[in-house]
């Protein structure tokens, strides 16, 4: 069962690597690892500036919370 | 005419060549080279690298090159103390290798070049830690070009590493068969199943193969690629490698001779400290230039060697052992002391094209001194290596023999004869040092305190006398 379903999953994978390009002449043997990475590279970079922005994105956040209970804190 | 030897391990690159020339070692840069290396020279990568210890350092010199008509510059290199291959590193020092390529690819990108190659033959122990030391390896990157390399980490590192984390630790074996890295379709297939439920190994392995697999009798041009990979995917890319490499792990525990020294059977307190005295006593008397201890278990006696500043490669069989002596190593940064794996029944041999491409283990000697700590009853008995030939095999490496001899008598030799015909009559100390004494001269035998054994300093007689 889990097998047929990771089978049907590479075969999905390897569809929509074939729907980024068209077929003409040789590439080299490595073709699929190319386009593989191309795939893989365009999830992970995603990823990676989600993960990078995060620490910025949560720096500013906290500065601005501890900005406002500051200025709480000087009202009371 | 000069005296030029090439080296066979450089011979596929168009960049250029390693030569020994005088017993000093270069490296020609060819012309066609000549763009990419000036610019890691400007780029300030090569300093960057170097600055960084993950480069082997190099000055350009002004010699004669060993090609004329292709030559760009001349690099005299930094020496290693010793080159080992990557089917002779423990988990942990493959691990350290991948990441390390890993690092001087992004710092490479950073600085708007590429590896190449990331080839694990690349990667040397320098000073006890992970150096690249091929030079030639970066080009300037072109926009929205994938990793060239990928596909040869994933084979070079990746498979290796997480089958010998997630199935047997002794599959990084396979490298001495499978030169350019495992196939990927192989390792997927070794891979235990709940390895597709890692989203790392599913991608960069499992189904990097199938799209292999998908791809190999397709025709396809490379301008058909729709999608280039921008720099943020670049980075994604490595970062995603290093993640998967930093999370594979092997633990030790449970391997036949890391326990070895804690087993009280084998050596009492006192015999081992006499031990290490006459060893000590030994290194300080010959002042060795190298060291080779062949069943180096985790490297205590190694370590007498290696603290003198004494280069010391520490062998042992046992990947658990190699792989504590390795961190130990690691941790107390421990420049001189190289811990490797290596069978010395079937040690490392010549391999790749024309059989010079990786050299074998009697290829990298002969070493100046070789620690045999207890090993001899290993080879004699439990391999039936004969006494002659052992000494013939010593005498071929080695120029000094610190080797102990452990009677018929002693209770680690009476366990491997518990249940096998003793058919080593010969196996006598008489008939030892008889045997020896034929290639060796015998300096010194002593008696360890508290055992049987005897610890022997032998000094190789020239080959004609022998």
């Amino acid at each position: 069962m889990s097998n047929q379903f990771l089978s049907t999953f590479a075969d999905s994978v390897a569809a929509f690597s074939t729907s980024l390009f068209t077929p003409e002449a040789y590439l080299d043997p490595g073709s699929g690892s190319y386009i593989l990475q191309i795939l893989i590279a365009m999830f992970v970079g995603g990823l990676f500036v989600l993960r990078t922005s995060w620490g910025k994105i949560s720096a500013f956040f906290r500065r601005r919370f501890s900005q406002n209970k500051d200025s709480t804190s000087d009202e009371e | 005419m000069k005296n030029d030897q090439r080296l066979a391990e450089s011979f596929r690159d168009p960049s250029g060549f390693l030569f020994k020339r005088d017993g000093t070692l270069f490296r020609q840069v060819n012309r066609t080279y000549a763009d990419n290396f000036n610019y890691l020279e400007t780029s300030k990568l090569s300093k960057a690298l170097s600055d960084a210890g993950l480069l082997i350092p190099h000055k350009i010199v002004e010699v004669e090159p060993a090609d004329p008509d292709q030559a760009y510059k001349v690099l005299q290199p930094e020496l290693l103390d010793f080159v080992s291959y990557p089917y002779e590193w423990s988990f942990s020092q493959w691990k350290d290798a991948a990441l390390t390529t890993l690092d001087i690819q992004r710092i490479a990108f950073e600085h708007g070049m590429v590896l190449k190659d990331a080839s694990a033959y690349n990667i040397q122990f320098h000073q006890g830690r992970p150096i690249l030391i091929d030079t030639l390896s970066f080009e300037i990157s072109k926009e929205g070009e994938p990793w060239i390399a990928y596909r040869q980490f994933c084979q070079h590192f990746l498979a290796p590493l997480a089958l010998m984390s997630y199935s047997d630790i002794r599959l990084g074996q396979l490298l001495r068969v499978f030169i350019d890295g495992i196939p990927l379709d192989l390792a997927s297939r070794l891979l235990p199943r709940r390895t597709w439920f890692n989203l790392n190994i599913l991608s960069h392995l499992h189904v990097h193969a199938l799209s292999q697999r998908h791809f190999a009798n397709r025709e396809i041009s490379k301008t058909s690629v729709k999608r280039s990979v921008s720099s943020n995917a670049m980075f994604g890319l490595v970062d995603s490698l290093r993640r998967c490499v930093l999370k594979l792990s092997w633990n030790p525990s449970g391997t036949e001779w890391m326990d070895y020294y804690e087993d009280s059977s084998s050596y009492s307190e006192e015999s081992m400290q006499h031990k290490e005295k006459l060893v000590q006593a030994f290194l300080i008397q010959v002042q060795p230039a190298s060291v080779w201890d062949i069943g180096a278990n985790t490297g205590r006696f190694s370590r007498l060697s290696s603290q003198q500043s004494i280069p010391t490669v520490a062998f042992d069989i046992d990947h658990g052992a190699v792989e504590l002596n390795y961190l130990e190593s690691k941790r107390n940064e421990e420049t001189k002391l190289l811990p490797l794996v290596m069978d010395f029944t079937n040690p490392s041999s010549f391999i790749g094209w024309n059989l010079t491409e990786r050299m074998s283990i009697l290829g990298r000697g002969p070493v100046d001194m070789v620690l045999a700590l207890a090993l001899v009853h290993h080879l004699a008995i439990s391999n039936n290596v004969p006494l002659g030939s052992l000494a013939h095999f010593f005498r071929g490496i080695s120029q000094w023999l610190v080797i102990e001899f452990v009677p018929k008598e002693d209770r680690q030799v009476q366990r491997l004869l518990r249940f096998r015909e003793d058919i080593f009559s010969s196996y006598t100390v008489e008939q030892f040092e008889e045997t020896f004494a034929a290639y060796f001269r015998i300096h010194t035998r002593e008696r360890i305190h508290q055992s049987q054994r005897m610890l022997y300093l032998m000094e190789a007689l020239p080959f004609n006398d022998s």
